[in-house]
C-alpha cells in the first residue's frame, strides 16, 4: 500500500538554531572532498586574503543541523523513514562566505510538498529552505533542499 | 594553472571550465563524507542496508558529488566566488564511479559594480551519463 505523505507541515517552521563553525569542520569537510583549495586548508593564506580568514566551500552549510531536532521523528510526522528518501535537489545562494568562530543563525521552514509519479512509481517531493544570518541578523546564506521520498 | 585569478573581462559565453576528475569513489570518501557532512544516513555505508531499501547498494551521498561540481567551479573562478550553486542529481553515483565535473558560461552581467557570470553545470560517469547537472554563478573581479 502507497504511504501517505503529511502535507499539513507545507509552511511549517521549525524552531531557529544556532550553528557556531568550527575551523576544523570546514577543513575536515574539504579534505572529505578532496578539495586541497588553501583558502579552506591553510590559516595564512586565508589571512592574507580579502577574507581576513579562511572560509567555508561553498556547499559547507549542508553540515548545519539542529543538535537538538530528532531526524526520525521528523520523517515520522512526513509519513516515512530514512531508508525511503533520496536527495532530489539542492541549492546554495551565498552573500558571504561562512567563517570559522561565527556564530549563525538557521531558520528551517518547509515551503512545498508535492507528489509525482515518475518511472520508478510514485513520489513525494519535500521542499525545505534554511536561511542564514549572522550575529547581526543579516541574511548570508539560503539553501533549499529538495527531497524525494519513494511511496 | 589551478587558482589562477580568472577576470571578468577575459571570460566570454562559450567558454568551458577545465573539466575536474573526481574518483573512482570509493567506501572510505563515502565513510569520511559522513563524518564530515554528519549525513550517516547507511544507505551510503552499508550495503545489505542499502539493498534492503530497493537501492541495488551503496551509492555515494549526492552532496558529495555536488561537492565536486563545486570545486569544479571554485577552482576555476577561485573559492569564495560563488553566489549562487543550484543542482539536480540526476542519476546515483556508485561506488568505483569516476565523476568528471564541467562547466560551460552561459551569460554575463554587471549589476552595481557587481559583475556575474552565469554557468551551466554538470557532472557526468565514466559512461558519460549525466549525474548531477544545474547552474552556478560567480562573482568575479574586472581589470
Amino acid at each position: 500500500m502507497a504511504i501517505e505523505i503529511n502535507k499539513s507541515l507545507i509552511g511549517k517552521e521549525y524552531p531557529p538554531y544556532a550553528v557556531t563553525v568550527e575551523r576544523g569542520k570546514i577543513k575536515e569537510f574539504a579534505r572529505a572532498l578532496g578539495d586541497a583549495n588553501p583558502l579552506y586548508l591553510d590559516d595564512r593564506v586565508g589571512g592574507a586574503s580579502e577574507w581576513g580568514d579562511i572560509i567555508a566551500p561553498p556547499t559547507f552549510s549542508i553540515t548545519f543541523r539542529d543538535e537538538n531536532a530528532d531526524t526520525g521523528a521528523f520523517l515520522r510526522e512526513l509519513g516515512t523513514d530514512i531508508s525511503r528518501i533520496l536527495h532530489g535537489e539542492q541549492e546554495f545562494e551565498i552573500f558571504r562566505p561562512l567563517q570559522p568562530g561565527l556564530t549563525y543563525l538557521c531558520r528551517p521552514k518547509i515551503v512545498d510538498i508535492y507528489e509525482k509519479t515518475g518511472r520508478s512509481g510514485p513520489m513525494a517531493f519535500v521542499v525545505r529552505e534554511t536561511s542564514i544570518a549572522d550575529g547581526s541578523n543579516e541574511i548570508v546564506a539560503t539553501m533549499r533542499g529538495v527531497t524525494v521520498v519513494r511511496l | 594553472m589551478k587558482y589562477a585569478r580568472v577576470y571578468f573581462d577575459d571570460v566570454k559565453v562559450g567558454d568551458e571550465l577545465p573539466p575536474l576528475v573526481k574518483g573512482p569513489v570509493q567506501q572510505i570518501q563515502l565513510t569520511r563524507y559522513a563524518g564530515a557532512s554528519g549525513d550517516f544516513n547507511p544507505i551510503h555505508q552499508d550495503d545489505e542496508f542499502a539493498r534492503a531499501a530497493g537501492m541495488g547498494g551503496v551509492f555515494a551521498h549526492g552532496m558529495l558529488s555536488m561537492g565536486f561540481v563545486g570545486q569544479a567551479v571554485t577552482d576555476w573562478s577561485g573559492a569564495g566566488a560563488v553566489r549562487k550553486l543550484g543542482v539536480r542529481f540526476a542519476a546515483l553515483v556508485r561506488l568505483k564511479d569516476v565523476v568528471t565535473c564541467r562547466g560551460r558560461v552561459i551569460g554575463k552581467s554587471s549589476k552595481d559594480d557587481v559583475n556575474l557570470v552565469e554557468l551551466e553545470v554538470w557532472a557526468e560517469n565514466q559512461r558519460s551519463e549525466k549525474v548531477v547537472t544545474g547552474r552556478a554563478t560567480v562573482v568575479l573581479p574586472s581589470r
